[in-house]
């Protein structure tokens, strides 16, 4: 027994093989650990990372803002990656739990019999169930994570922006001694000590006009400190936020990724209705669509009226005409005498419900004729991204690209092309650990109920495609999470 | 009588290991002398597991009865690609194949005649809870027991022929994973079961030695190849959407099984009366397996998915062998081995169910002799996996991003023992 204590180890798989070494060999497992690369931060240093954004970077999903949500946005994701490699507390301003509906958001209820999905709203119940209502809740401690929905670059140096009046998420963390603090003075004010952060703003500066059908009147307006809802961002005035937000957010050094804007029109809310609009419109022989373009009301002959063809209705096989999911419940109309459709539409502009009728004669609209195919009762503007928008959002979305990858260039930050990845997602999909997500609405794993914001699942991918741009840039070995551990669409 | 008792033996002990041995899901633990010189047996008559190795050597080989199991080991690490959370460990399962020969026939005779029963395929593995490769695979359970009749005839002292019957007796399957679908207040998603037992189905294998001195020996031997085919096996799916009912409305599936066919050559040499070598290389033809296809009574996965299909793509492998046995007494002789085997499965196509790989394998083993007719074999096999590493880029141009990206790492002890009657 002695000589055997004595064994140097190197001659155990020797006597492994003679069937001596057994149990030993049996209890040991192999190991592959070894040649992993330690998780490092490189370069980077994550003591302090804040979050500059907008709904995405808020966690925003569902057509809401909620605590799930909020837990499984992507800066987050990024704080718990970055904890392992030194990264400090990451604080959100999060919805309490007796609170965490926050502004209610979207449920799939069911499926029709033809199979479309069937949602319904969750109320919120984080102190503000209507847009009338009273503020939410305040949250006025400092926050890592500045992501406020509905924020457009252009917003970011309007004064009140926060108060009663103006956003309610930033409202909701605007300080109650500085009510017409704007975005801009509270990036300064939180990334004074930050050593690390994210910024991805812009996208609401094309998406608003893109997700109302390019209905807003005036939407090449000339105002450049706060351009009307749903229009278009100037250019010129695009690139000076870029340049300040991003000289106020390395004014102390600190390193970070900026994120340019993807393509929306590739998004499951423009992508989802057209195909069935074409295929029934197809099924039943009906050669094409009147509808409304922009937002200028006029008659029949002022020209905001505009004929499409059935065929030029995008689907997989081809054509550019894009309905918008908002449009979904209305499809079913067209061939009818309504005006539930202009109801809706009217209903969305919050005006008084006396001014209808003066609002349909403005738009020379009769709801006795056919809804959708005569130019009396034409699809609503706000239903369709028509070819001459989406020229309108590319050249934006192009233009506000290019500012935004010049002011990164200029600091030397990290770039994460998010057009050029969700591009491949609207393409080809993106497989996860033997799953494959894809940009579809409700099966597609990656888009929420709203089909604008990402679900965890989508979420969890953006975190891993900035952590590769991160161990790119800075040399960080930071690992990335299992996306798959990140829900998609729940179904009842 | 000889069958019945030896198939109740298999009720009993009816287990598989995972890819033991060689590549793809063959387990080949069979007969504890050919196990212990690595595998080797082609060009050898050692015992009555020739009937396996080379029917026609079975001219030559001792009548007796056998009987012999393995326990294997295995450890299977898993480390996901880009997400380095440390290693996945399975919940590793130690697995029982087994083998029983009976040969009878004249002592000195021209001729044999033999039945015999093992578990050339199968495989069990159990992936850790919420392992990475979950939605591919998370538990599998593959196990058979093929029975054979033999008979064999020396048509001249150096020169013998054999042939088999082989019949695919028993064959289950028990498959696991999940699902990417999950349902509002679950905590976990979709988990689906696929359960079923093999049709019988019947095979063959040939073989012919040459003998031409008692210090050399030259064996070739082929096995036929075989559809495992499971029809109606019964679907079950937990943790399912109310509302994805009719999308996931599969009760049933047929499943088949390319199982490959096998040429061995084989080589014995007796320098002296009390040592032997052995040399086999085995070419098996894996590439019959192209895709994993299943079909199901209705729906899984939507609308008119009645189908699955993953591709495999398996290619044809060849594994080198070489054995030794030292007769150290006439009581005791003791056996050594080692064999390289290279996988069947390609670059990019490697899935949960069969993390294979090139491999290493070294080989012990010993028979002491109680008596005159009984004796007691011991083999013990281990065996290195290479490290086996895709990423998702490879998965994506293959198209095969049902499976999982990562590194794996597989290592495998065998302890075996056998018991043996002479007649």
């Amino acid at each position: 027994m002695t000589t055997l204590r004595f064994t140097p180890k190197a001659a155990r798989p020797a006597l492994a093989l003679l069937g001596l070494g057994l149990v030993g060999l049996a209890g040991c497992q192999s190991d592959i650990n070894s040649s992993a690369p330690a998780p490092s931060a490189g370069s980077a240093n994550f003591t302090r990372y804040i979050a500059v954004g907008n709904s995405l970077t808020a966690g925003y999903a569902d057509d809401g803002l909620y605590l799930e949500g909020q837990l499984n946005s992507y800066p987050n994701i990024l704080a718990q990656q970055f904890a392992q490699v030194g990264g400090g507390a990451f604080t959100q301003p999060l919805f309490t739990t007796a609170q965490a509906n926050g502004s209610g958001y979207l449920r799939l209820t069911g499926f029709t019999a033809t199979g479309s999905p069937i949602t319904a709203r969750v109320p919120g119940n984080a102190g503000r169930t209507t847009p009338t209502a009273a503020p939410y809740t305040k949250y006025t401690d400092a926050i890592n994570n500045l992501g406020v929905p509905g924020i457009r670059l252009a917003d970011i140096q309007t004064p009140g922006y926060g108060s009663v009046l103006g956003n309610p998420y930033f409202e909701r963390i605007t300080p109650d001694a500085t009510p017409l603090q704007s975005y801009f003075q509270r990036v300064k004010a939180e990334v004074a000590s930050a050593t690390f952060f994210t910024c991805w703003l812009g996208n609401n500066d094309v998406l608003g006009y893109a997700t109302s059908g390019g209905s807003a009147q005036n939407a090449s307006n000339t105002n450049l400190a706060t351009p009307p809802a749903n229009t278009i961002t100037r250019t010129d005035s695009f690139n000076l936020k870029a340049i300040r937000i991003i000289n106020a957010l390395t004014a102390n050094n600190a390193k970070g990724v900026v994120s340019n804007i993807p393509d929306v029109t590739g998004i499951p809310f423009f992508t989802t209705v057209g195909p069935v609009v074409k295929a029934t419109l197809t099924a039943k022989s009906v050669p094409g669509m009147v509808i409304l373009t922009g937002g200028n009301p006029g008659a029949a002959t002022s020209g905001n009226r505009k004929q499409i063809t059935t065929a030029d209705i995008r689907d997989a096989s081809g054509g550019r005409q894009l309905f918008t999911l908002t449009s979904s419940n209305f499809i079913p109309l067209v061939g009818t005498a309504t005006g539930r459709p202009w109801k809706y539409i009217y209903g969305q502009t919050g005006l008084p419900a006396a001014g209808f009728g003066s609002y349909l004669t403005s738009f020379a609209i009769d709801t006795t004729q056919l809804f959708g195919v005569t130019a009396g009762n034409p699809i609503p503007s706000a239903f369709v991204l028509d070819d001459a928008e989406q020229t309108v959002v590319a050249t934006a979305t192009t233009a506000y690209n290019t500012s935004l990858q010049n002011a990164a260039n200029a600091k030397g930050l990290a770039f994460f092309d998010a057009n050029a990845y969700f591009r491949t997602i609207a393409s080809n999909g993106y497989a996860t650990n033997g799953v494959n997500n894809s940009a579809n609405f409700i099966s597609g794993n990656l888009f929420s109920l709203d089909g604008v914001h990402p679900t965890p699942r989508g979420y969890a991918l953006v975190a891993n495609e900035i952590i590769k741009t991160i161990n790119a840039k800075y040399g960080a070995t930071l690992p990335q999470v299992n996306a798959n551990d990140y829900r998609g669409v729940l179904f009842p | 009588m000889q069958v019945k008792s030896l198939l109740l033996a298999g009720g009993a002990l009816l287990a598989a290991s995972s890819g033991a041995y060689a590549s793809g899901f063959q387990v080949g633990l069979t007969g504890q002398k050919n196990v212990g010189m690595g595998g080797t047996g082609t060009g050898l008559y050692l015992d009555q597991a020739s009937q396996f190795y080379n029917p026609g050597a079975f001219a030559f080989a001792p009548t007796g009865f056998q009987v012999g199991g393995n326990m294997a080991i295995p450890r299977i690490s898993f480390r996901p690609d880009g997400a380095d959370q440390g290693q996945r460990t399975l919940q590793n399962k130690n697995v029982f194949p087994f083998s029983g020969f009976v040969g009878f026939g004249p002592k000195e005779g021209k001729w044999r005649l033999g039945l015999g029963a093992y578990t050339p395929f199968g495989s069990e593995l159990h992936y850790a809870q919420g392992w990475e490769g979950r939605y591919s695979l998370t538990d599998i359970n593959l196990r058979s027991v093929f029975v054979q009749a033999t008979a064999a005839y020396a048509i001249t002292p150096q020169l013998s022929v054999g042939a088999g019957l082989v019949m695919l007796a028993y064959g289950d399957v028990d498959l696991q994973r999940d699902v990417p679908i999950q349902a509002q207040g679950s905590a976990a998603p979709l988990h689906a079961q696929l359960t079923g037992k093999a049709d019988h189905k019947l095979g063959y294998n040939l073989g012919v030695m040459f003998k031409p001195s008692d210090k050399l020996s030259v064996g070739i031997s082929y096995r036929s190849a075989i559809d495992a085919h499971v029809s109606s096996g019964d679907v079950t799916l937990t943790n399912r959407p109310a509302s994805l009912a009719s999308s996931f409305s599969a009760t049933q599936f047929d499943v088949t099984l390319p199982l490959p066919d096998v040429y061995s050559v084989g080589l014995g040499i007796r320098p002296s009366d009390k040592l032997l070598l052995a040399f086999d290389a085995n070419l098996v033809g894996w590439s019959r397996y192209q895709n994993l296809q299943f079909t199901y009574n209705g729906n899984l996965g939507g609308a008119g998915v009645t189908s699955s299909s993953s591709k495999r793509e398996y290619q044809d492998a060849l594994a080198f062998r070489v054995g030794a046995q030292y007769k150290v007494t006439d009581k005791f002789t003791l056996r050594a081995g080692t064999f390289y085997d290279f996988s069947c499965v390609r670059d990019g196509f490697v899935t949960p169910e069969t993390p294979d790989a090139d491999r290493i394998g070294a080989t012990a083993g010993f028979t002491y002799e109680i008596g005159s007719r009984f004796g007691i074999d011991g083999s013990f096999l281990f065996e290195d996996f290479r490290k086996r590493s895709q990423t998702q880029d490879d998965l994506i141009s293959n198209g095969t991003t049902d499976r999982v990206a990562g590194t794996y790492k597989t290592t495998i002890s065998v302890p075996g023992v056998g018991l043996y009657v002479k007649f």
